[in-house]
């Protein structure tokens, strides 16, 4: 069974107050947001349980989740990795980079660490394109990617 | 008007349609035609596949039509090289990861996909790739399959879902190449209106589980027909090969379906295989009356009107009666009560147990006023499971058109969900709310609604929204009424019609398939054909004779009374099976039991037919010809499809009727349409229907005026037991019956038999959800389990008829007053 944390019902109740009377789907990706942020994955449980919140069958809040790549069905580590792979940056090389830092966390692209702490997805462009190459972890941009880089990124985090 | 109109030249071609028309249809009214796949006109534009690309002067870039709204003066060129172009580039894309199905495709040779490929594609490709590989054939739904890699993503089957049936059951998953159909958690997709996915489908990736690999589309014979199993009188096609049953598709209508039909249609057709078919005709040997045990429908036909006839001599005609179906046709039903009141000289006559008189206080308007209304009020009527179609209309006008809703009903229905205004009143209570509303619209102020459910505030805006109106629709189902209130509610309907600013008419909907038509047709103890009652001797005379008897015959329920006493020797009953449908259950069954002679005419081996002297086999919808009056009053031709050589049921009617007319009296009619003739030459309100007008789209009888209905409210009933509850009998779609039998491919839908009840009742009788319970009425009891709900108020119960074993109906002595039962736990 899904249910939001007490912080995650706080912070629906004020994400509610910002649509007007009947446009309580507009909610939907906040909500999303939420459930990604405490479970580090959608599951269908907490599809449904938002469903029923905004009045939307369970059907299409799997159709929006699905659609966009920042919601995954199944849990990802604690630092999700998303590494661009499109045109700016691929120009400045990130295939290397992106086989450096799958090699590094010793993982496939697209998996996770056995301990839970990284997840390494490719990602079309994020537009920062002037950066290139670059990557995203969690939040936070990380620009004018080199191997080095990368090591020290990786191993700043805890 | 002018205004409206916009003119335009496509192709050379000067072409004046609505402003808002899209180019594609604008098109498409003077015969040219632009490609599409994404587009469909009851879904509106969406503009994702490209295929309808065409020129447009003093435009830079090609333009979708489908999403292109007319402009005046617009020059659109549908066949220039630029547009050639781009309509191969647009299929070549769009078959980058079709697979070459076409030879093992169900929709081969219907196919849009192939078919705009043969018109306008590349005849090559350029796709040097590995193809992308999906789901080939899984079910979607027990009865739908799905072909993933034929899918080629235009949406149309998830948006139907999201802005027809609206329940986005079906959506479209991830996104670029993997986009793909399906539903939550893969769970079956089988709503009430599933199947139409398959008809809008372009290509063929949802397709007809149950025609699957059974024929080639161009060798079945379609046979423009209409459903035969609720009053919408849908259109459909019957595909028939080799004189098999292979599929039902929609045959659009917009005045009568909107294009659709529910999944009871497309798959409620196995009856016409049923093992329960009546296939020959029977007689009971010792019966005395009876002499053979094997005859033809002729001979038992011959036999059955000799024998009634000869009851007729020896007891008089008030001893025989004649109990229709309303799910007859009209030409069926007319000739029955013709056969009745002329042969047999009795207007014991009916095919109900509830009360009802034909004619409206106000018009009786065709399903599509409800799309101009600006005001639909929904009495006691569940269209959802009722009449499935006019719910998915209901919904389209009220979330697309603006129109409000107003629901006044003593259950929860799923129209509550899109009503502006949701009134429950108590069960048994609907004259009193009926009375109440009459009087406050009046202006004689509120009436005493304290015993209705319904406060004083929800009763005022309910008559504020009837004030704000200018046209208002309502829709009433009078067979979930209780007692006379049908009578107060023309009352209240004449009531609403003398507030001046408002334009009211109403459409009866009482869901059998041609309730209207019995009504219509005089299957009425009291009512002639084209609601000209007993009493009016003179017009009776005049149009069937010196003989045609005027005085009031027995009703339904008064002919199984008098069976019971003995008083009625001889009863004919008509595709009914009053043992199931009616009130009293064994009693019926004892009651029938003591007739001299009982004669059942059906398709089907039913519970009534088994105790049956003699049985005559009808062929029914799919085989038989006629017309039925939909709810709207429109009458319609339901073509047979299937052959055989056993005779339709108008002849065998009217060999009943030449049996015993005087000699030379007798009438031959050449097709069920020569019935039709004589109706419309006898029957007011019908003299304009022919085989010729109503060929198209029907067309709409002239509904008789009411004659003053007078009905009081009657004094609530009181409890027999203090804690006996009120029930309401309330309809499921997909009940398991005689029609949808245990073979149905309808099977899944089937339901337990479930009482809902209100929690303050629960907590009373000490039960809860899910207890398995019994609900006594007298000696007949019915399990069910509890579902605490607020389907209806404190003191009732709703309990839906859900199967013909579940006998329902036995809770029930009559209609005359709301029943009492007890719930026990077992
Ligand atoms: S299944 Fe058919 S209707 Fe649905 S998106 Fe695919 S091609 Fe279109
Ligand atoms: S709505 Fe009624 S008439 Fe129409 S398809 Fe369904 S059952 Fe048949
Ligand atoms: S291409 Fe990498 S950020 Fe735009
Ligand atoms: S039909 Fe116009 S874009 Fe699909």
């Amino acid at each position: 069974m899904f249910a939001f944390s007490k912080e995650a019902e706080k912070k629906i109740e004020k994400i509610l107050k910002k649509y007007p009377e009947g446009r309580k789907r507009s909610a939907l990706l906040p909500l999303l947001t939420l459930v990604q942020r405490q479970e580090r994955h959608v599951n269908p449980d907490a599809m449904r349980e938002i469903g029923r919140r905004l009045d939307l069958s369970p059907a299409y809040v799997q159709s929006v989740c699905s659609f966009y790549t920042m919601y995954s069905n199944k849990p990802v580590g604690k630092y999700l990795i998303l590494f661009c792979i499109n045109i700016s940056c691929q120009l400045n090389g990130c295939d290397e980079l992106l086989a450096h830092t799958a090699k590094k966390l010793n993982i496939e692209i697209g998996g996770t660490t056995e301990d839970m702490k990284f997840t390494l997805h490719r990602e079309e462009c994020l537009a920062a394109c002037s950066g290139g190459p670059m990557m995203r972890i969690n939040d936070t941009f990380y620009e004018n990617l080199t191997a080095e880089k990368i090591d020290q990124i990786l191993g700043s985090l805890d | 008007m002018a205004d409206d109109q916009v003119t335009l030249t496509i192709d050379d071609q000067t072409v004046s349609v609505p402003k808002g028309t899209k180019v594609v249809d604008a098109a498409k009214s003077v015969g040219i035609e632009i490609p599409v796949f994404c587009y469909h006109e009851k879904l509106g534009p969406l503009g994702c596949c490209r295929m309808c690309l065409v020129e447009v002067e003093k435009m830079p870039k090609l333009m979708t039509a489908c999403t292109m709204d007319v402009g005046p003066d617009m020059v659109v060129k549908t066949t220039t090289p630029k547009v050639e172009k781009a309509q191969k580039g647009v299929l070549e894309f769009t078959l980058l990861n079709h697979p070459l199905d076409c030879p093992v495709c169900d929709k081969g040779g219907e196919c849009p996909l192939q078919n705009n490929t043969f018109k306008y594609g590349p005849g090559d490709t350029r796709m040097d790739f590995h193809r992308a590989e999906n789901l080939k054939a899984g079910p979607l739904s027990p009865v739908i399959t799905l072909d993933r890699e034929r899918c080629i993503a235009c949406q149309r089957c998830t948006r139907y879902s999201e802005v027809i049936e609206q329940d986005n059951a079906l959506v479209m998953h991830n996104r670029g190449f993997n986009n793909e159909v399906g539903t939550f958690n893969n769970e079956p997709y089988d709503t009430r209106f599933s199947g139409n996915v398959i008809d809008i489908c372009p290509v063929g990736a949802l397709t007809n589980s149950q025609f699957r690999f059974k024929a080639r589309t161009w060798d079945l014979t379609n046979s423009d027909t209409l459903c035969a199993h609720c009053g919408c009188n849908c259109n459909m096609t019957l595909g028939v090969r080799t004189n098999k049953f292979m599929r039902i598709e929609a045959r659009p209508n917009d005045l009568v379906d909107d294009g659709w039909i529910c999944d009871k249609a497309r798959w409620g057709y196995d009856f016409l295989e049923s093992k329960n078919r009546l296939v020959e005709a029977r007689t009971v040997p010792d019966n005395g009356t009876m002499v053979f045990s094997s005859p033809t429908t002729q001979d038992a036909a011959v036999r059955t009107a000799e024998a009634i006839k000869k009851i007729v001599d020896e007891h008089g005609p008030e001893s025989v009666g004649f109990i229709g179906s309303p799910y007859g046709t009209n030409e069926e039903l007319y000739l029955y009560q013709k056969l009745f009141r002329l042969g047999f000289g009795t207007n014991n006559i009916d095919h109900k147990t509830y009360a009802d008189s034909p004619g409206l206080p106000i018009d009786h308007y065709d399903v599509s006023e409800i799309e101009t209304a600006d005001l639909v009020l929904v009495i006691a009527s569940d269209p959802t499971e009722e009449l499935p179609i006019l719910d998915l209309r209901i919904k389209k006008v009220v979330t697309r058109h603006g129109v409000k809703l107003a629901v006044l009903n003593d259950q929860a229905t799923l129209m509550d969900k899109y009503a502006h205004l949701s009134l429950r009143y108590n069960i048994g209570s609907d004259a009193g709310v009926f009375a109440a509303l009459t009087a406050a619209i009046s202006g004689e102020g509120m009436a005493d609604i304290k015993t209705t459910g319904i406060k004083a505030d929800q009763l005022k805006s309910l008559v504020e929204m009837l004030r704000a109106s200018k046209k208002v629709t309502l829709i009433y189902n009078s067979s979930a009424l209780t007692g006379q209130s049908v009578a107060v509610l023309k009352q209240l309907m004449a009531m609403i019609k003398n507030i001046p600013s408002i334009e009211c008419g109403a459409i009866p909907a009482v869901p059998h398939t041609n309730a209207v038509g019995a009504m219509d047709m005089g299957i009425l103890p009291d009512y002639y054909p084209g609601g000209v009652p007993v009493a009016d001797g003179e017009a009776i005379q005049q149009t069937w004779g010196e003989t045609a008897p005027t005085q009031p015959g027995l009703s339904a329920m008064e002919m199984i009374r008098k069976a019971e006493s003995g008083e009625l020797k001889a009863l004919l009953v008509y595709r009914a099976n009053p043992v199931v449908d009616f009130p009293g259950g064994k009693q019926v069954e004892e009651a029938l039991k003591k007739l001299d002679l009982l004669v059942v005419h059906d398709m089907f081996e039913t519970e009534t037919a088994k105790l049956a002297h003699i049985l005559l086999p009808s062929n029914g919808p799919g085989v038989d010809d006629g017309t039925t009056t939909n709810i709207g009053g429109r009458v319609q031709f339901r073509k047979g499809g299937l052959k055989t050589a056993h005779p339709p049921d108008w002849k065998i009617i009217s060999l009943m009727a030449n049996t015993v007319s005087e000699e030379g009296d007798g009438i031959n009619y050449i097709t069920s349409f020569s019935v039709t003739d004589e109706i419309a030459k006898n029957v007011p309100g019908y003299a304009e229907i022919s085989k010729k007008s109503i060929k198209k789209e029907g067309m709409t009888r002239v509904s008789s005026a009411s004659i003053n209905a007078t009905g009081a409210v009657s004094k609530e009933s009181s409890p027999p037991k203090p804690e006996a509850l009120k029930l309401r009998i309330a309809n499921y779609l997909f009940a398991h019956n005689t029609i949808l039998d245990a073979t149905s491919t309808l099977a899944h839908h089937f339901k337990p038999s479930i009482v809902h009840m209100h929690a303050s009742d629960a907590k009373k009788l000490k039960l809860k959800n899910e207890d398995d319970v019994v609900v006594v009425s007298g000696d007949t009891q019915v399990s069910a389990q509890v579902e605490i709900s607020n389907r209806c108020n404190p003191g009732g119960v709703v309990l839906p008829n859900i199967s013909d074993e579940q006998g329902v109906w036995g809770l029930a002595n009559s209609r005359d007053s709301v029943t009492w039962v007890e719930i026990r736990k077992v």
